[in-house]
């Protein structure tokens, strides 16, 4: 889809949220 | 493929639970050839269609049940383990999500017919703790209509079926190498559409030492959460500065005004 809107810098992030959350790194509560 | 013959007629029921209870573990031992075969057999009366249905349900339940349990003891990380290791790990969560958000405990009526549904289904419903009742109703039917529409189909076309291992049983060891090279094909397919699509996109995944440099240094790239819905609800934490965008919709929306040269990293799970 976003390749479809011609985005060709498209990067997924290795491991996700976890892998991020696991290196110890800064998250953001999301409001309900 | 004579042998699987006369190892279904010698073991009968016992060779289809171990089967089917292997494939639904997780281990790549297709268990529909057998139960279409086995279906085939039980039409010329040579086994039972109640009996072989019965242990395929009850190998298929028992299977699915281990893994409902280990998705309630290890939530959405034994999720995100199956799926890193299928060919398609980063659709893998969030397409089985998207089933469950969209049809919830009825999924599991139609999973085993979903190629990698089948296996991520039961954890999935585990990580969301649906009562155990519940999931083993639904897995139970889901279970009963995917064997039931095998050993159906091998006992309509029983005709057919016996002239094709005929056929391959005449070609003996040949018949295994042609098997055998068919699911290689396949799996060497899929990795291939898997690198092109990478290649495509020009992308290396980035690591998270990479992305929180990048933030450091103010690169500022715009950061995608694509959580499903469910998944936001599990875990209500995000990436500093991430913008969620859950369906296609809210992706269109929330990129509107960013120029098509910008980088995007994205993130599940």
């Amino acid at each position: 889809m976003l390749i479809d809107r011609g985005y060709t810098e498209v990067r997924p992030l290795a491991g996700g949220l976890d892998a991020w959350v696991d290196a110890g790194y800064p998250v953001e509560e999301l409001a309900e | 493929m004579h042998r699987l013959i006369a190892a279904i007629l010698r073991h009968g029921v016992p060779l289809v639970f171990a089967n089917v209870f292997l494939e639904q573990i997780g281990i790549p031992i297709p268990a529909i050839p057998t139960l279409v075969i086995a279906g085939a057999l039980a039409r010329d009366g040579q086994l039972s269609s109640t009996y072989v249905l019965a242990s395929a349900v009850i190998a298929s339940v028992i299977a699915d049940w281990i893994w409902f349990l280990l998705g309630r003891r290890y939530g959405h990380r034994i999720l995100s383990t199956l799926c890193r290791i299928s060919l398609s790990p980063d659709s893998c969560v969030r397409e089985t999500e998207s089933y469950f958000e969209r049809w919830g405990m009825k999924s599991l009526l139609f999973a085993k017919f979903i190629p990698g549904f089948s296996t991520v289904a039961p954890p999935l419903a585990g990580a969301m703790k649906v009562s155990t009742f519940q999931f083993l109703i639904f897995d139970a039917i889901g279970s009963f209509v995917w064997a039931g529409a095998a050993v159906a189909a091998g006992r309509a076309f029983h005709h057919a079926i016996g002239k094709l291992l005929k056929r391959l049983e005449d070609l003996g060891w040949w018949a295994v190498v042609f098997i055998a090279s068919l699911i290689a094909l396949v799996i060497l397919f899929k990795w291939w559409q898997r690198l092109r699509f990478y290649k495509k996109l020009r992308i290396a995944r980035v690591s998270v030492e990479d992305l929180k440099g990048m933030i450091d240094r103010g690169e500022s790239p715009i950061v995608l959460d694509v959580r499903t819905r469910a998944s936001l609800r599990r875990d209500m934490r995000r990436i500093p500065t991430a913008i969620v965008a859950s369906s296609a919709e809210e992706v269109a929306s929330q990129l509107e005004h960013i120029p098509p040269a910008n980088p995007i990293i994205l993130y599940c799970t």
